[in-house]
């Protein structure tokens, strides 16, 4: 009887060793990547190193991994470079950035086809659009430790995420905080919960106070660089600047079906000392992009003036946008001269190339003339470029930095009403650097100026800009 | 939108990213847009953030040159 019990002890004591584990669960976290696939050779290198030292390690997106870089945007797929990229890396799962939509749903839809990671978020309705359905939320099982992730994207007034509203037709999406709660029985199903967001820093930790069920927010959207991560109301909240400068490697530790401690460090990509070769050589591969040797449109005589090209481009933006007016800093002008002969994708994204947002503006005649003086002050190139608009510019004599008068006419010379109202576009840059009074300051039409060029130069086949000049400049006499 | 840079409260377009409430504030204090790309973005919190952070309405960042 007493070894019976003596063994009964020892079995109980095994059991509850056994019992009270600890495990670890890993994470490579990135966010807002924006297509930097530059730096995905040493991403991919740093994942190995992780995954050597823990096989099961999770690799998550908290969402933009695309938009910014014309390798990867203007790609025959647009963004297929990323996809393919984060399936070599080995991503487990991403979360909806609004930059997600930018491809409309079908184009997502055909992403979401192609990916070998999981796309999570919960405050996006199923719609037939997307082909492919996104999951509300996924439950790894890591070495026997469930881990459950809740997903959610930004949403903006009009209850989408900031992207062109045409990009988002079909589409339905709910209240981020109402839908996470909808989705805490999670909890009680996993040793670890995680909200894989693309909300923003402030959000994260207004959310925290609200889910303090939650043991992990792997943040995205706002690009604010945290050290490691920050504990908010009992929750860790990580999130790193974008374009893949840091990741964050985050250690969970659970014992008894509940995490006993979390931490996360930085780690820096673009000084990593190692490279994945194979992906290095894929990089490689999508930066001989052809696409950008693609014809536009044929130049039947050549571009020999900063004013011509000018005119051209604020002629793309006034006339895609249907817009009345348009104008740009001169020094968003890139360069003076162009061959006749074809007009390529290479040549849009020389001439600008700062991946400029399109500014479109409600502005009185007078509000347009303020800011044409204040972009002339504020851009060390001169006046600017125009479209829609003939302007004669008198500077003055003594001091011919000033303006000391600027008439504006129509293009067929009739009188310009500085009482009228009109739209009128602009590139984002300028917008900025015209500090002039006027009631509209724009708002973005989440389209790029350069993808605007492009548009228009298809549409028009063949184009001659031989003799037009639209801005004309002269000195005053006294 | 309204966007309070440093100490100064600046308008800009819907949609603007930290680095175009920057250039404002370097324009409208006359100081050279160049000085965006030297100096550095901070949220309220002292967090950096880089230029091409999202904005919104009553939002406060700091530059520091």
């Amino acid at each position: 009887m007493k070894k019976l019990l003596l063994t009964l002890a020892a079995a109980c004591l095994l059991a509850s060793a056994a019992f009270a584990e600890k495990k670890e669960v890993h994470i490579l976290s990135a966010n807002d990547m924006h297509a930097k696939i530059e730096n995905f050779p040493q991403l991919a290198a740093i994942a190995d190193s992780l995954r050597a030292l823990y096989p099961s390690l999770l690799i998550i997106s908290a969402g933009d991994n695309r938009t910014g870089e014309p390798l990867n945007d203007l790609y025959e797929i647009p963004a297929y470079p990323m996809v393919v990229l984060m399936n070599m890396v080995g991503f487990d799962a991403t979360t909806m950035g609004n930059h997600e939509f930018d491809s409309g749903a079908r184009g997502l839809g055909e992403l979401m086809h192609m990916s070998t990671f999981s796309y999570i978020c919960a405050n996006l309705m199923p719609a037939p659009e997307l082909g492919v359905l996104p999951r509300p939320t996924q439950i790894f099982d890591v070495d026997g430790v469930r881990v459950g992730f809740i997903g959610a994207v930004q949403i903006n007034e009009r209850q989408t995420p900031d992207t062109h509203p045409d990009n988002v037709v079909g589409l339905s999406f709910t209240p981020v905080l109402e839908t996470i709660e909808k989705y805490s029985s999670i909890r009680e199903e996993c040793d670890a919960v995680v909200l894989l967001t693309h909300i923003g820093y402030d959000d994260d930790v207004a959310l925290s106070a609200e889910v303090p069920w939650a043991d992990l927010i792997i943040g995205g959207h706002s690009h604010t660089q945290l050290a490691g991560g920050e504990m908010h109301n009992g929750v860790l909240i990580t999130q790193n600047t974008n374009r893949l400068q840091r990741v964050t490697h985050i250690t969970l530790t659970v014992e008894d079906g509940r995490v006993i401690d979390k931490k996360a460090e930085n780690i820096e990509v673009e000084t990593y000392p190692k490279k994945n070769k194979v992906v290095a050589e894929m990089v490689r591969y999508f930066s001989d992009n052809p696409e950008f040797q693609r014809v536009l449109a044929t130049l039947t005589a050549p571009m020999t003036s900063y004013e011509q090209l000018g005119c051209m481009m604020t002629d793309a933006w006034r006339v895609e946008t249907g817009s009345d007016i348009a104008f740009t800093n001169t020094g968003g002008v890139r360069y003076d001269q162009l061959p006749a002969g074809p007009f390529t994708v290479s040549d849009v994204l020389r001439l600008d190339p700062f991946g400029n947002d399109t500014i479109q503006l409600e502005l009185t005649g007078q509000e347009l003339k303020d800011m044409l003086i204040a972009t002339t002050y504020n851009d060390t190139y001169g006046f600017p470029k125009v479209s829609g608009i003939i302007c004669n510019v008198i500077f003055d004599k003594k001091h011919p930095e000033k303006i000391k008068e600027l008439k504006i006419t129509n293009p067929d010379g009739s009188k310009f009403d500085l009482k009228k109202t009109y739209k009128v576009v602009t590139n984002s840059y300028t917008a900025s650097i015209a500090d002039s009074p006027r009631k509209d300051q724009g708002r973005a039409l989440n389209r790029t100026t350069a993808s605007i060029i492009q548009e228009y130069l298809e549409h028009q086949g063949t184009i001659d800009y031989t003799g037009v000049e639209r801005t004309f400049q002269s000195v005053s006499k006294k | 939108m309204k966007i309070r840079v440093n100490r100064t409260v600046v308008e800009i377009f819907d949609g603007a990213k930290s680095q175009h409430a920057v250039l404002r504030y370097l324009a409208h204090r006359r100081l050279p847009k160049s000085l965006l790309t030297s100096g550095r973005i901070y949220d309220a919190y002292g967090h950096e953030i880089g230029l091409d952070a999202p904005l919104r309405e009553g939002q406060t960042i700091k530059f520091k040159k």
